[in-house]
């Protein structure tokens, strides 16, 4: 298990993890500490990989355009490898909203300058309520994920992110819902090898803290998925539950 | 001046039982329809509602934290007519806190509250293991909250006022 915290104050830290720590075929958890911080994550997150990514796209075709000449100069895998995920199309976002409702979803992300339906048009974002997705089972999320899969493949794209928010599967019963909710996550493997997806498992801290240390464990498919646990900085202030 | 009269008389008439009768009826108009806990995560939300409940006559005692108004009903179960709850609320559902409000007092009248379409299937799941008495779908006004939560109590009401 390669379990990581951090405080809600280390904005950057968290956005590294979620682009960097998980790595395309692995599925990992994130437990936030208050919806702000969710929402701020999550809104971030579509920002820099639909917004920003068009912005270096549109910079790298213009360098592109100004060094004909030197371009056998990258040499740099680093580069190359940018170079050439800049050239894909971008990746599906998929967001499950449990506490928000989709259309407050929607909100936030126009709240920061995203088009959201120019991006729901191109097939780039899809939100859905995860109650819609989990219920009656949670082969429903997984039929979805797994379509988007198939299609950011025909479509060239770099991958699929799913960021899922978990509160569902605290809706009912906490006892029932913990063993449904570790066989699903005993289902999504820590490690897909050539896979396509980055799945991001969200838990309100204070769903979490409803599990026994064993569930946790339990819930971390006995040590092997990564892990990151954001606590409340003592600078946050409140602004939801 | 001349042939006008030097003393003006103004009769005043006063009703001897012009305080009493007000006092009778602001003590009427008082008195509260019925005793009510809220539940919504969303502050503002929680805020509105109480505001809005308590200008239609209700006593009313909102909670952000699920946690917290079950510990506030577990004390004060008997005061309390009715509980109008949101469903998706981190840390204890609406479902969850109504469950428990029933285990404590089955004469609680419990309506949740949701933003999100009111799903039969999510309901079903509830049924009948935990009786609620109504649903409510956000955003809803305060007059129509207060005819449906009056509905939901009629009959509590009746013994209250009898």
């Amino acid at each position: 298990m390669i379990s990581r915290s951090v405080e809600s104050s280390d904005f950057e830290s968290i956005m590294d993890w979620f682009k960097e720590g998980i790595e395309d075929g692995e599925n990992g958890i994130l437990v936030y500490p208050n919806l702000q911080t969710f929402r701020q994550i999550y809104t971030q997150y579509v920002k820099d990989h639909l917004i920003a990514r068009e912005e270096e796209k549109e910079e790298e075709e213009q360098k592109e355009k100004g060094n004909d000449d030197d371009s056998n100069d990258f040499s740099d895998n680093n580069n190359n490898r940018r170079k050439g995920q800049l050239l894909q199309m971008p990746r599906i976002i998929l967001i499950a909203t449990f506490y928000d409702t989709v259309n407050a979803v929607k909100h936030n992300l126009s709240a920061v300058g995203v088009d959201v339906q120019s991006h729901i048009d191109h097939g780039s974002l899809l939100i859905v309520d995860a109650f819609d997705g989990y219920y009656p089972n949670t082969d429903g999320m997984k039929k979805l994920v797994a379509t988007l899969s198939e299609r950011a493949r025909k479509e060239g794209r770099i991958g699929v992110s799913v960021i899922s928010n978990m509160g569902f599967f605290f809706l009912y019963d906490v006892d029932g819902a913990a063993s449904e909710l570790i066989s699903y996550e005993a289902s999504l493997s820590s490690k897909t090898y050539g896979g396509n997806i980055k799945g991001f498992s969200c838990y309100h801290a204070r769903d979490y803290d409803n599990l026994f240390d064993s569930q946790k464990n339990d819930l971390l498919t006995q040590g092997q998925k990564k892990s990151l646990e954001i606590t409340e900085s003592a600078t946050d202030v409140p602004f939801d539950t | 001046m001349q042939g006008l009269p030097s003393l003006i008389v103004m009769v005043v008439r006063l009703p001897l039982s012009y305080k009493k009768q007000d006092e009778k009826e602001d003590n009427k108009n008082d008195k509260p329809l019925a005793n009510l806990l809220v539940v919504d995560d969303d502050s503002d939300i929680a805020h509105v509602l109480k505001q809005g409940l308590l200008k239609n006559r209700f006593l009313v005692t909102a909670f952000t934290h699920p946690e917290e108004a079950l510990k506030n009903f577990q004390s004060n179960s008997k005061d309390y007519c009715l509980m109008l709850s949101d469903i998706r609320m981190p840390g204890m559902s609406g479902i969850r806190l109504a469950r428990k409000v029933k285990e404590i007092n089955p004469n609680v009248k419990v309506v949740l509250m949701t933003a999100f379409e009111i799903n039969d299937n999510e309901f079903s799941k509830v049924f009948p293991s935990t009786q609620v008495d109504g649903f409510v779908q956000k955003p809803i006004g305060i007059k129509n909250l207060t005819d449906k939560i009056l509905d939901t109590i009629g009959e509590t009401k009746r013994r209250l006022n009898e």
